[in-house]
């Protein structure tokens, strides 16, 4: 008799040699663990040890051989045993449990079991209190720590044990809350939660008195008190996360909103402007839709997931990356997801900031941490859900260590009609039944949208925190797209997110008019759960969907036989009330238009800031060859080659363009996938943001945003026609005036670039309070806040495969800059790493840079280009290199041409909109008609040989390509 | 000549398989293996059996190990009467990792599984382009193919041999594919041209028969010409080397 499985890998895992590396000990060893809830008999524990490990590679322990077979590696001393709390989503003890009913039938059941991690060492205490430091996160898991003798002893008497969720049994009854109390009382229900009846908080709903008011005037009305699920529902649904209060807020003299006027205001004008609009789908979905070609649309959209990253990095970048792809799934009637994207703004992973949320206690996670397990959690998001991962960038600042960035997006297709209908139209019918699909609830991510709208302070939920799922999203995805969608047998699709169903069904039923759902029918993980938290709870992998009575039968047996969960849960109606029941109690009532549109309205105003400009850093004296390698090795330019090779980006076999670049493998600025087999058309991705800009001059920060974004599709080849971007506000302290000036300035930047360049904005999100509130090591309050930063996302339609572009030149090509150099250098990379010179900040000429691409495009469809690079962080300089490590080709730069400035001021200015491009030397006559009249410099040939070199009136300056090549490839310290 | 490309519970890579079984001129369809164990007989209209790559389970249990377990308890009897006929079976990636879990691949002794998959030396996940040579001419699979240029995108690629085993392995010539280096010669173990650090630089192996591979790489990815990683230096115009797989099980049947 036994009630776990223990299970050893016979040689060394990956796992255990980077673990052993680390540490620098090489007596490390790691178990997997199974506990069960019920003990095995002999007959049991060899059929379910069989089912669940492999007897080449792995030894199962028993009883009898445990001390034998461990003691055959090394002597150990120290265990730690590393286990999910209760109730956070355990996917292997999932798995394992399926292999086991599939198999043993209805022979064994009625079982619970969890996984666990069991590492082995043999060394101090202090060694295994640091691996379990960096190999568990207290937040989600439990970790134990006890000598070896006592894990035997453990074994023998069978003393593994898991936890299973245990809540109180708590009959429900309706709750009423009293708003007719102080200020002061009604404002501590909004920062720390209504108080049950023990006296405890629930925990911060994110509701301002404001709003505490708004909600006791409306009930004073209908003359009842709110129950505590309509005030949970409100503030749910009047979060900044749901509502961008702030966006829509008329702030100064803009009555309609930043939002209104420069962000969909520039897609309205564009649209006005040109005759040929693109866009099918703009703001209201899920995601935002283009045209592909004539019989196919698809759609984009970047989400960001901040605070949970900073407090599960893996947990958090995994369900962000999910997330993400629901929305693409969410769109219209459902899309594929086809691509995804990835963005980080991270703290210098070798840095030990020691940061703590209370004083003394409550430690942040260090830096290396978050960011090794924000790369993993995407890894495994993407990589097991099927969907390409080939876009992304990292950038790293110190003031990203009280909170990380972490941006994620998916690019989804679908076709313009299903059954004759247009697939982006949806609307749930009056009559419609309410079907929630996937995963279960429960207690996951309660409180996440209005917590996500808050600063990160010491009431920061921990259940805030969920860990997505991405093979049950998969299945349940399959059905959708594959099976469902095709045969129109829903009327409209929504994803689960911020809020769970109060959201979800909250936002579908303004299209019937409103709904009732009764709460008891929806499944959940485990019994205990109070209504307001199944109504609030934000488990992952679900879709709500809206099912013709008719179809119900069918829609629900389809998700069955792919092994997925479908409920009926209520219905909508045409009446516009939101009914809640729960066992047949009413537990919410309220009128649609006082749900969606009841709250209070703000009226911000914003003051002109404090410039805090760079500090002057004297310049180090260093050869030329010395500086190119101290920026190519610089976190912020080095490749990100280690994060490109473990994101799978060729599923899908759509890849055309892929990360890595040429045969010396350089990380490019942007992706290309080609989505279908039949159409030589390509998508073209990529991304940029500029934090570093941000503090100088946000305006012109925002405008190097779009024009990076946007000019890193025209030199991929794509149709200037049909280029799309997204924006991502994620800012800081935006209840203050200076913080919000600089809010409004890069918003108008927005709207002047966008209709510049006429690439509407299709979709965004923002993300309003990235700050940290709390102590330093020494106890000292401290508050860090992120630089205001803004991720434009772009996506383009290459019309042809031989319009795609490479960055490799070949032997003898001519290479010249496009577009105009200026002393530029201020915040730039050099600045920080070489030193400061007198400069002033990039500013995009928008007239100058699209004469630079329209002629980039025209040469480019006629094939008068060989290669192109954008020029972008480290300037020429940088620009340059990277060809010559990509085509291993060696280049030699005249010096001579570069106008009025200095050598550094040339090679390393990040004056925006230029482009290193090479032409073959017949085509240059050629070339030079097209580009007559518009700024560009001849500045050298490739030569072939095997270094870089700049000439100038005196001397010629020479650097091998594979040194360049390795300063270029250097590790990050810390990750 | 009909292809049955498996799909469900985290299989990702179906569409693309069966994409490239069609452009060669097969017939096929993709099945959910929950419609397969419904009613099996279906086997019968179909010569090819494919297992496409993707991470059925979340690799949970070891990659392959939870699928492997699902067909074994459901479906085992008639795969292996599929691969005693006169038919094909081919697993990727993580199909590879299935076959090799449920002992259809090398098959020797019967005895299910006589290898396992671990995780690469690395520790990491690779995705990346490999060279492999074809080692053993005998499969239909692999006729008068000589090197190919593929992608590999896993965790657990490292084929763990017991040494005896191995032995026979290589006595009846059941390495499909190795790894080689930029030489053209084997790649030793050296990373990242072998990019997990399997044993003999093993990238596939076949049964018997050699009607049944279990291959790493991903010949569906590199199918077309634009496939390959800077194609637009390349002389080919139309396909990439992973077309040539598809095309001799399309030769087997003509």
């Amino acid at each position: 008799m036994t009630n776990t499985i223990q299970i050893l890998s016979i040689e060394k895992t990956g796992k255990e040699s980077s673990l052993q590396k680390e540490h620098n000990n090489k007596s490390i060893k790691i178990i997997d663990g199974y506990f069960f809830s019920r003990n095995l008999d002999d007959q049991k524990f060899t059929k379910i040890s069989k089912l669940i490990s492999n007897d080449v590679s792995q030894t199962i322990l028993t009883k009898k051989n445990v001390n034998k077979v461990l003691s055959s590696y090394c002597n150990f001393n120290w265990v730690v045993e590393i286990k999910f709390l209760p109730g956070v989503t355990d996917n292997i003890a999932t798995t394992v449990k399926e292999i086991i009913k599939d198999n043993l039938k209805s022979s064994f059941k009625s079982f619970e079991l969890g996984s666990t991690k069991i590492i082995l060492i043999k060394g101090r205490k202090e060694d295994i209190t640091k691996i379990s430091k960096n190999e568990a996160n207290p937040l989600i898991q439990t970790i134990k720590i006890y000598p070896f003798k006592q894990y035997l002893n453990n074994f023998k008497k069978n003393q593994f044990k898991i936890e299973k969720v245990k809540l109180p049994k708590k009959k429900y009854s309706k709750k009423e809350i009293n708003l007719d109390i102080s200020d002061y009382n009604l404002s501590l229900i909004g920062k720390l939660g209504i108080e049950e009846n023990d006296k405890s908080r629930r925990g911060t709903l994110g509701l301002d008195l404001e709003s505490l008011k708004t909600i006791r005037n409306y009930f004073s009305t209908i003359k009842r008190k709110p129950t505590d699920v309509e005030i949970e529902t409100l503030a749910q649904t009047w979060s900044e996360h749901c509502k961008h209060k702030i966006f829509s807020a008329k702030i100064d003299d803009i009555q309609e909103g930043i939002f209104k006027k420069y962000i969909k205001g520039a897609t309205e004008k564009i649209i006005q402007l040109r005759k040929d609009n693109f866009c099918v789908s703009l703001f209201t979905d899920n995601a935002g839709g283009i045209e592909f070609n004539k019989d196919w649309i698809i759609c984009h959209k970047v989400e960001t997931h901040n605070t949970p990253s900073a407090l599960d990095p893996f947990g958090g970048a995994i369900t962000g990356i999910v997330g993400v792809n629901r929305d693409c799934l969410g769109f219209g009637k459902g899309a594929k997801p086809i691509a995804n994207t990835y963005a980080y703004y991270l703290a210098d992973p070798n840095k030990k900031y020691q940061l703590y949320r209370q004083k003394n206690k409550d430690p942040m996670l260090p830096a290396n941490f978050i960011a090794k397990g924000i790369i993993s959690g995407v890894r495994v998001g993407g990589n097991c859900s099927g969907i390409p991962t080939p876009q992304g960038n990292v950038y790293f600042d110190d003031r990203f260590a009280g909170k990380p960035l972490v941006f994620c997006g998916t690019v989804g297709i679908i076709p313009k009609k299903i059954k004759g209908k247009l697939s982006h139209k949806k609307k749930a019918n009056p009559g419609d039944i309410i079907l929630m699909a996937g995963g279960r609830v429960g207690k996951d991510g309660i409180h996440g949208a209005t917590f996500s709208s808050e600063e990160l302070d010491p009431n920061s939920p921990v259940s805030a925190v969920q860990i997505g799922d991405p093979i049950t999203q998969k299945k349940m995805s399959d059905v959708i797209i594959r099976e469902l969608r095709d045969e129109n047998l829903y009327s409209s699709i929504t994803d689960n997110g911020a809020g769970g169903l109060s959201s979800s069904i909250g936002e579908m039923a303004k299209e019937s008019g409103g709904f009732i759902v009764n709460l008891e029918k929806v499944p959940l993980k485990y019994n205990g759960l109070y209504p307001w938290e199944i109504w609030v709870s934000e488990s992952q992998e679900r879709m709500t969907l809206a099912v013709p009575p008719a179809n119900v039968k069918k829609v629900i047996n389809r998700f069955n036989a792919r092994g997925v969960e479908a409920t009926i849960i209520g219905k909508f109606i045409k009446k516009e009330k939101a009914i809640v029941k729960y066992n047949k109690t009413e537990i919410l009532n309220l009128d649609m238009e006082f749900l969606h549109e009841g709250y209070p309205k703000l009226n911000l105003k914003t003051s002109f800031p404090k410039i805090k400009k760079e500090k002057k850093k004297i310049i180090k004296k260093s050869s030329l060859i010395d500086k190119l390698h101290k920026l190519l090795s610089s976190p912020n330019i080095v490749s990100k080659e280690f994060i490109a090779t473990q994101y799978d980006h060729e599923v899908q076999a759509t890849s055309i363009i892929k990360p890595l670049q040429g045969e010396g493998r350089v990380f490019g600025n942007a992706t290309a996938i080609k989505p279908l087999f039949d159409d030589e058309k390509s998508i073209a991705l990529s991304q940029a943001a500029y934090p570093q800009y941000a503090e100088t001059n946000p305006y012109d920060m925002a405008g190097c945003s779009i024009d990076t974004a946007y000019k890193n599709l025209i030199v991929s080849g794509a149709n200037s026609k049909k280029i799309a971007i997204l924006d991502n506000f994620c800012w800081c302290s935006s209840d203050e005036p200076d913080r919000l000036y600089q809010l409004k300035e890069a918003a108008k930047a927005c709207y002047d670039y966008a209709v510049a360049y006429q690439t509407p904005f299709i979709s965004g999100k923002d993300s309003m309070f990235n700050d940290f509130k709390g102590f330093d090591k020494t106890g000292k309050s401290v508050k860090i806040s992120i630089p205001p930063t803004l991720l434009i996302s772009s996506i383009g339609v290459v019309d042809k495969i031989s319009h795609l572009t490479k960055m490799t030149p070949d032997d003898d090509d001519i290479l010249l800059v496009l577009g105009n150099t200026r002393n530029e250098l201020q915040d730039s990379v050099y600045s920080k790493i070489i030193g400061y010179e007198k400069a002033k900040n990039p500013v995009v000429n928008s007239k100058d840079a699209l004469r630079t691409y329209r002629n980039f495009e025209k040469a480019n469809k006629l094939g008068i280009i060989n290669s192109a690079i954008g020029i972008d962080l480290g300037g020429i300089g940088i620009a340059v290199t990277k060809m010559a490590i990509a085509s291993k080709k060696g280049l030699t730069i005249d010096l001579k041409l570069k106008n009025k400035i200095s050598v550094d001021q040339f090679l390393f200015s990040e004056t925006q909109s230029r482009i290193l491009v090479s032409i073959k030397k017949n085509k240059l006559a050629n070339y030079k008609k097209i580009f007559k009249g518009s700024d560009y410099t001849i500045i050298g040939k490739c030569t072939g040989s095997d270094v870089v070199e700049f000439k100038d009136n005196k001397k010629i300056i020479r650097g091998k390509i594979s040194d360049f090549a390795k300063s270029y490839k250097q590790n990050i310290k810390g990750l | 000549m009909n292809v049955l490309v498996l799909s469900g519970y985290g299989i990702n890579c179906e569409n693309e398989t069966l994409h490239a079984f069609e452009v060669v001129g097969f017939k096929g369809k993709i099945v959910h293996i929950n419609d397969l164990i419904q009613n099996p007989k279906q086997l019968d209209n179909y010569q090819v059996f494919a297992i496409p790559g993707g991470f059925s389970y979340g690799d949970d249990t070891g990659s392959g190990n939870a699928m492997a377990k699902k067909i074994l308890t459901n479906l085992y009897d008639q795969l292996i009467d599929f691969s005693l006929k006169d038919k094909l079976i081919i697993g990727i990636c993580n199909g590879c990792q299935i076959l090799i879990n449920l002992g259809l691949v090398p098959s020797l002794n019967k005895k299910d599984p006589e290898v396992a998959m671990i995780e690469n030396k690395s520790g990491s996940y690779e995705c990346r382009w490999v060279d492999v040579k074809v080692n053993n001419n005998k499969s239909p699979w692999l006729k008068n193919i000589s090197i190919l240029n593929l992608p590999v995108a896993h965790q657990e690629g490292q084929f763990m041999i017991p040494i005896n085993l191995l032995k026979s392995i290589k006595a009846n010539n059941l390495i499909g594919l190795q790894y080689i280096n930029n030489h053209k010669k084997l790649a030793k173990g050296q990373f990242p041209f072998n990019p997990n650090g399997s044993k003999d630089d093993i990238a596939a192996l076949t049964n018997q028969n050699g009607n049944v591979l279990a291959m790493m790489p991903h010949p569906e990815r590199a199918f077309y010409h634009y496939h390959v990683p800077n194609w637009q230096n390349s002389t080919s115009k139309k396909f990439g080397d992973g077309y040539k797989i598809f095309m001799n099980a399309k030769k087997f049947f003509a």
